[in-house]
């Protein structure tokens, strides 16, 4: 990417971060409780929008964001009041900004017209308020007749800005010789050691730097040339060069006299005097040459007058100065290092030659935690090298517990150590990942608005625990079922006005959005205070489209969980809102494909609650490790219920089946394994078999035969779509501490395969735990 | 004449994407010494410490803004005469009236080309070569 595309990006982050603010200030102004700050902060958002679009040449937006910019100016000034109807445009205008934004950055074309009627109405208000000047276009280039304080600046003479207050000036040269490096000592360090000496300004001679391919590496190229000002004695800096000074070429040269007191000719006394008073403290005399000094010492003599300097605008500095003496600031110590000082001056030359890519520093929005900017990818790259460690210090153990005791004895402790260290390094980085759920949950309460408007209901949308964090990867799943969802509330469950006052509700309708962190997972809430599920409807339907049988009896929840079936909609007319196709089996497929569970709950006339139970990350997760044959598999531990080895009295066969577990009462069947991947099985007995619970979602369980259980671990999860695609019953890969790959099994649709293959003998699957079996056993 | 190959530049912005467009146009005009302070406690702390020999502010900046930035550096001894150009997105003439009153050098509205910073800085320091 060019650094002018890399720029864009960056704008386009801040673009974000801005719209942000706009989005959460402008609620806050229109119900009153936003304060000067917080319309100063979307007039802000505006004004950088604005600012960095006119610079990239984005121009349909500049366009746009002056008008709105505009308004905001004369409500942040006070000569406009922020009514519920202004702010409401301003809302629709921060949309349009939005949109703008996101066309710019794609590159798509912007349709002429796009915002005009938004654009107009921003406009209207100006004229409303009193004409805000019909200024559509932005400032003028100059202004005319604004006196600017000229200024004294004299390049042509050395910078004798130090030969005051005690600092010593030293011209050096230094470039290494071989001999420098062959006795180990390093230029970097001599160059460290300089700086803390005072303020150094090195250069760079590149000249001597072969091409990379004759590059020697014990062999120095650089030199550096420069000055350093420095409060410190010559034999100070002779002394950095104490262990090297016969392995290179040394020059240092004192430049300037000690300090001198004579003063150069103050600032033009108008501008002067105005200072004084802006400022409220005293400024105290000139303390010497023409460019500002470094350091400032209490005891200067009052001015003398103009010295021979040749400057031709010299003017007698006023009396009423020369009295004052102040020390406004304490002056920094000269030996510190400045904190702000930029990176060494040798790779700050070496930056110039090569311009490397910057990792830009930005303030996180409101939360005052200081927050820098760091490409995805680094990310991406660290967290998989921490999986590499994780897997690699797995191994190391196995290694280790196969040594003899007495071997083994203290690499064992240190292994302790490393593992400790590595699952600490490991929570860091996968915190890293973590992202606050509010980057999806954002993007709902414009959503809800639109939706609102489009079928005339009115619908508001809460959120909480909107700062809990989960990984990235987590998150990108989120945004598709959590719009569906939410479509599908404000579509189907919230009532319109009317009918909501017929049933004694508020007019207005209420989504609740909420996250938090229960149980390891991240748990989503979705609860309206809609009309609920229209049981008897569903059901209909479902008879209709034959997804059950016509006399089967079902219990409420059974048929909420009917929507779930891929091809149900009730909807009368298929709006557009909704859609068609994309229905509560495709979220629910979508949420199962990252490991998580979504259950509803609805009651008729008060609401539906949905909830989704997700996994906190997608990369590192607990496995249990099993054995079929001579194969291993890993289990996800999210999927297992228990673990159990029955006796053989507890199976009860069916023909044409592995058979079913009595287990407290209940029938589960069971799936072997074997079987289900095509691999022989070992010849461990009946007795010896391991059966895992898993629990497929919805109460239905079945009972997976394995041949051993290995232990549980935690397992790095390796993606395998890149080299084999879209393995049914598999959902990735991973390398066990024995050095060897095995698949994670997907249990979800492993149970889809097992049911599928089950079929033709009619055995149907369980609903909350009930056994409902077509053939009956006897 | 001040060679553009050996002045220090200060830019401060909030505006990362801001910052950089200004670095890269005062890289076009020969500018190599280039400071970044993304608000005015930053600037002010490179201020003190550094040897700058022009400072270009925006205005619009959470914290400190622009004109407060500028009084600030006014006041004090290390960088007083350091010429400050103020940088408005808004052709506001009173803000550009005050910041005048104030001590700035002269002003620069975004966005702006390399032909015009260069124009702006000359009319500050004299012709850059």
């Amino acid at each position: 990417m060019s650094s002018l595309d890399q720029l864009k990006q960056t704008f386009f982050d801040e673009c974000s971060e801005a719209l942000q603010q706009i989005e959460l200030g402008l609620p806050d102004i229109r119900d009153g409780s936003g304060s000067e700050d917080t319309i100063n902060a979307v007039f802000r958002g505006v004004h950088s929008v604005k600012g960095g679009a006119g610079i990239f040449g984005f121009e349909d937006l500049v366009r746009f964001a002056h008008v709105l910019e505009t308004v905001l100016d004369e409500m942040r000034s006070g000569r406009l009041a922020a009514t519920e109807e202004i702010v409401d445009t301003l809302l629709q205008a921060n949309d349009v900004l939005t949109d703008l934004i996101s066309m710019s950055r794609s590159g798509d074309a912007i349709p002429p017209d796009f915002g005009s009627e938004c654009r107009a109405a921003l406009q209207q208000i100006l004229a409303a308020n009193g004409g805000g000047g019909e200024d559509d276009s932005p400032a003028p280039a100059d202004f005319e007749g604004i006196d600017f304080v000229p200024v004294q600046i004299n390049f042509d003479e050395p910078e004798d800005n130090s030969a005051a207050s005690g600092e010593n000036e030293f011209q050096i040269v230094f470039r290494p010789k071989p001999e420098l490096l062959k006795k180990a000592n390093e230029p970097l360090y001599i160059i460290r050691e300089l700086r803390k000496l005072g303020t150094l300004d090195l250069v760079a001679e590149l000249d001597r730097l072969p091409p990379l391919t004759e590059l020697e590496a014990d062999t120095p190229y650089l030199g550096w040339t420069g000055t350093l000002r420095t409060p410190a004695a010559r034999e100070q800096v002779d002394e950095v060069f104490e262990f090297v000074v016969g392995d290179c070429e040394l020059e240092i040269t004192q430049v300037g006299a000690m300090p001198s007191f004579d003063l150069g000719p103050e600032a033009p006394a108008a501008a002067a005097s105005s200072w004084e008073g802006m400022v409220g403290s005293v400024v105290p005399p000139d303390v010497g040459g023409d460019v500002p000094t470094m350091e400032f010492s209490p005891s200067v003599v009052p001015p003398a007058g103009p010295p021979a300097a040749p400057s031709a605008h010299a003017e007698p500095v006023a009396p009423a100065f020369a009295e004052t003496i102040a020390v406004p600031m304490t002056p920094p110590p000269a030996s510190t290092t400045p904190a702000s000082m930029p990176a060494p001056a040798a790779p700050d030359q070496a930056e110039a030659a090569a311009p490397a890519p910057r990792p830009a520093a930005a303030k996180a929005p409101g939360t005052g935690a200081t927050t820098t900017r760091v490409e995805l990818e680094k990310i991406d790259r660290v967290v998989n090298m921490v999986g590499e460690l994780v897997i690699a210090q797995a191994m190391l153990g196995q290694v280790v517990h196969g040594l003899p005791e007495d071997v083994s004895g203290r690499l064992v402790q240190v292994l302790e150590e490393v593992t400790h260290h590595t699952r600490e390094l490991k929570d860091s980085v996968m915190s890293m990942r973590a992202q606050q759920v509010n980057a999806v949950f954002q993007r709902m309460p414009r959503l809800v608005r639109e939706l609102a408007t489009k079928t005339a209901k009115k619908v508001k949308l809460e959120l909480a625990g909107e700062n809990t964090e989960v990984d990235r990867s987590i998150i990108e799943r989120l945004g598709d079922p959590l719009t569906h969802i939410i479509r599908n509330s404000v579509d189907h469950g919230i009532e319109t006005p009317a009918d909501r006052a017929a049933a004694g509700k508020s007019e207005e309708g209420t989504i609740r959005l909420s996250a938090e962190h229960r149980g390891g997972r991240i748990v989503i809430e979705i609860r309206d205070d809609g009309a609920g599920i229209n049981s008897e409807r569903v059901l209909q339907k479902a008879r209709e489209r034959g997804l059950v049988s016509p006399d089967a009896v079902l219990g409420d929840d059974e048929i909420n969980n009917l929507i779930f079936l891929p091809g149900f909609s009730t909807a009368e007319k298929i709006s557009d809102i909704s859609g068609r196709g994309v229905g509560m089996d495709v979220v629910r497929r979508n949420i199962q494909d990252v490991g998580g569970r979504i259950s509803l709950k609805s009651e008729r006339g008060k609401g539906m609650t949905i909830q989704l139970a997700l996994p906190l990350t997608l990369a590192v997760m607990d496995g249990m490790v099993i054995r079929v044959g001579s194969e291993t598999y890993v289990m996800p531990m999210s999927a297992i219920v228990e673990c159990l080895r029955p006796p053989a009295s507890d199976i009860h066969a069916l023909i044409g089946t592995p058979g079913m577990l009595r287990l407290r009462g209940n029938l589960v069947p069971l799936v072997q394994l074997c079987d289900l991947l095509d691999i022989g099985s070992s010849a461990s007995g009946a007795d010896e078999r391991v059966i895992i619970i898993t629990d497929a979602g919805e109460g239905a369980r079945f009972g997976i035969v394995v041949d051993e259980l290995c232990g549980h671990q935690q397992v790095v999860v390796k993606s395998i779509e890149e080299s084999y695609g879209s393995v049914p019953g598999i959902a990735g890969a991973t390398i066990l501490g024995n050095g060897r790959v095995a698949f994670i099994l997907d249990v979800e649709k492993l149970s889809d395969i097992a049911s599928s293959q089950n079929v033709q003998t009619g055995v149907t699957r369980f609903v909350n735990g009930e056994s409902k079996v077509a053939m009956a056993v006897n | 004449m001040p060679v553009a190959a050996v002045i220090k530049v200060l830019v401060v912005d909030d505006q990362n994407s801001v910052r950089q467009m200004t670095r890269i146009t005062l890289e076009q005009i020969g500018v190599r010494h280039i400071h970044e302070a993304e608000n005015g406690k930053q600037a002010m702390n490179t201020a003190s410490l550094q040897p700058l020999d022009l400072i270009i502010s925006d205005y619009n900046m959470p914290e400190m803004d622009g004109l407060t930035l500028l009084r600030a550096v006014r006041g004090h001894p290390a960088a007083r005469k350091v010429p400050f150009i103020l940088l408005t997105g808004r052709g506001d003439r009173e803000l550009v009236t005050q910041a005048a009153q104030a001590g700035a050098n002269n002003y620069l509205i975004k966005p702006f080309t390399a032909d015009i910073l260069r124009q702006k800085i000359e009319q500050v320091m004299g012709k850059l070569t």
